[in-house]
């Protein structure tokens, strides 16, 4: 688990425009990602999902990717559609400083290590779609629209042992409704990830970040919610900042993160 | 090259969309026998009716088709008794309907439903989401007189999903006649999808689509049915059109018409205003999960459309999309190339036992795909593969 609480800005990317599906459907034009990406220059971190990638077959944010870390220098993860370490090379001489992998890795989980091994853990997010089925979870896979039958937990077991660095953790069920988080859902995985748990999918006040945190993510992704300007990162970094100081106040020297 | 069911015999697909135009134009079922030639969506310039009609709309001036609403709304309010009949699945569009025709103009709908041939577990929790909004009407044709008719649909037009489309029209007009409620509000017009462009001037609906005076169901005369299969008229009466002389005081409009319709929207809002919930995967034959996931026949006819017509769910869908300006065409090809006509094995035990009805042969895959080779038209198949496929 990190010592280091982060606030991360989700792009959600098909073709060339940012959109915002509501439980990963529904996949509504919000405009250009780069324009909203300069809106969210005080986030620690942006978050790049191609949404389609894996369902059409391809790869296509290499141009947008681009463009934005021309302009912004916070770290940026990208996902969607990665299925070689030829995929894995381009997106990080495009700019990336990791990669999130889920439809291949499921397929085949010996990705997970390929990556880890030639880049290091630290640059391999596991992604995970989580929905809600009899009494636990199920992995999903090509943004929400297929079963995988593996079970969630099994999954990020599995997944950490092959080299996952980071686990991104997005409910199917909560995603695009500001309506909170899976907070079961975070309660069942926050135990068992010894690495980084991010969190992703119904953030929609300040509240449902502290939950979220207190259970134990140590970062979470919005995505409407600062799309659709019900939040900034700024009052969330404010409301937060006492209890789980972030990356930045710390590289400052500011006020250290109490013990929980 | 020989056609079944007057099919154009040159496949074309449209540069706009990906529909081809060998899609069936929206006709009266009750018309419908095995020997019927179907009138399809017409093209011109390469670009077809539905695409055209798209960009036509894009002009309409929806602050004065909101007046005309408004102008109808107001005219038929009531002070408390029902003033209009919204008929649908309680899926997303008709959700919308519903709650805006109550929400935002004041009236007081009768909400009706013609029951699916087999709920899907989803599709019953959102009719009882749509059941907060107002009084709801469940229509359930008995089931066995229902299977037989949809075995016999199957057998000989392979169009299982026919007693569903006849009931769902019928149904509201009727219903209205009986309650004596003065309106009824669909959701779109099916020109908006392709029928011929005049269709999709006015707002009401034609009449012939739910009164008739032949009338045949899974292609088989009502003298028939009564005769051979032994049904009685009160076996017959879901399925039987109204009187039109019942009709006079009932006006069924489409409120595609008057207002701006797009079906994402309308997913977006059933969720918020409703909890409308999309399927737990999408549907086999496409990428979506949020359209038309109520009924488990659904799976078995949009395989019957690829067959017939070379025509599957993805396409429908990647059609519409790319039309509401959603998704590419180039996107949209990627989908129909991935998904269209894939076999939809999750509910298809169940299918076959619904369909194997007493009066048939059990129905079993082999069965079935031997009976959907004879609506395999030469020109769209050669063996079990499409000879045409859209491409970029």
């Amino acid at each position: 688990m990190s010592l280091r609480t982060r606030v991360i800005a989700r792009l959600d990317i098909k073709g060339k425009n940012l959109i915002k599906p509501v439980r990963m459907e529904g996949l509504r034009i919000v405009g250009d990602p780069n324009e909203y990406a300069k809106r969210y220059l005080d986030a620690d971190e942006l978050l790049y999902m191609d949404c389609v990638a894996s369902l059409y077959g391809r790869n296509n944010l290499h141009q947008i990717l681009e463009r934005t870390t021309r302009e912004v220098f916070i770290p940026v993860t990208v996902g969607g559609g990665i299925r070689s370490l030829e995929d894995v090379r381009r997106l990080f001489n495009s700019g990336a400083d990791k990669v999130a992998v889920n439809t291949e890795a499921i397929r085949r989980p010996n990705l997970i290590s390929q990556i880890a091994d030639r880049y290091g853990s630290q640059a391999v997010v596991v992604s995970v779609e989580a929905k809600r089925v009899n009494g636990g979870w199920e992995c999903y896979t090509n943004n929400g629209r297929e079963r995988t039958g593996k079970s969630v937990v099994e999954w990020i077991k599995e997944a950490v042992n092959r080299g996952a660095g980071e686990i991104l953790l997005t409910s199917v069920d909560q995603e695009g409704t500001m309506g909170g988080l899976d907070t079961e859902l975070i309660r069942s995985v926050a135990s068992l990830c010894p690495c980084p748990l991010v969190v992703s999918g119904g953030v929609g006040t300040i509240g449902h970040v502290k939950e979220a945190l207190e259970l134990g993510a140590d970062a979470v992704a919005l995505a409407s919610a600062l799309h659709f300007n019900k939040l900034t990162i700024g009052e969330i970094r404010e409301s937060i900042e006492k209890q789980f100081p972030s990356e930045r106040s710390q590289a400052r020297g500011e006020e250290a993160r109490p013990s929980r | 090259m020989s056609t079944l069911f007057g099919l154009p015999e040159k496949v074309e697909f449209c540069k706009s969309c990906v529909i081809s135009n060998q899609r069936p134009n929206s006709s009266v079922e009750y018309d419908h026998t095995a020997q019927s030639k179907k009138s399809t969506i017409h093209f011109e310039k390469g670009i077809c009716d539905a695409c055209r009609t798209a960009k036509a709309k894009a002009k309409t001036d929806w602050a004065e088709r909101e007046v005309e609403l408004r102008n109808l709304c107001d005219l038929h309010r009531s002070r408390g008794a029902y003033d209009c009949i919204v008929p649908g699945s309680g899926g997303k569009d008709s959700f919308y309907a519903a709650h805006v025709l109550k929400a935002k103009y004041g009236m007081h709908p009768l909400l009706i439903t013609w029951a699916p041939h087999i709920y899907t577990d989803w599709g019953w929790r959102n009719l009882v989401r749509w059941q907060a909004l107002s009084n709801h009407v469940l229509y359930t044709p008995a089931r066995d007189v229902h299977r037989l008719i949809t075995r016999l649909s199957l057998e000989n037009l392979l169009h299982p999903f026919q007693p569903f489309i006849i009931g769902q029209k019928s149904l509201a007009p009727k219903l209205a006649a009986l309650y004596k409620i003065p309106l009824v509000f669909y959701g779109e017009n099916e020109a908006e999808y392709g029928n011929p462009i005049g269709d999709n001037g006015s707002a009401k609906r034609s009449k012939a689509y739910f009164t008739s005076h032949r009338i045949n169901l899974g292609g088989v005369s009502s003298d028939e049915l009564r005769h051979k299969y032994n049904l009685t008229d009160s076996d017959l009466d879901p399925y039987m059109p109204a009187d039109p002389s019942s009709l006079e005081n009932v006006e069924v409009h489409y409120l595609g018409y008057y207002l701006k319709w797009k079906p994402q929207d309308c997913y977006f809002y059933s969720v918020e205003h409703g909890g409308f919930e999309a399927a737990p995967e999408r549907t086999p034959g496409t990428y979506s999960k949020y359209s038309s996931i109520d009924d488990k026949m659904d799976d078995l006819h949009y395989l019957t459309t690829y067959i017939k017509f070379g025509i599957g769910r993805a396409t429908y869908d990647a059609a519409q999309e790319i039309r509401s300006g959603d998704i590419t065409r180039e996107e949209g090809v990627a989908l129909v190339r991935k998904f269209d006509g894939e076999f939809p094995t999750r509910f298809i035990e169940e299918l076959f036992d619904y369909l194997s009805v007493p009066q048939f042969p059990k129905m079993t895959l082999d069965y079935f795909m031997d009976l959907a080779d004879r609506f395999r038209s030469d020109h769209l198949w050669d063996g079990k593969r499409l000879r045409h496929v859209v491409t970029d």
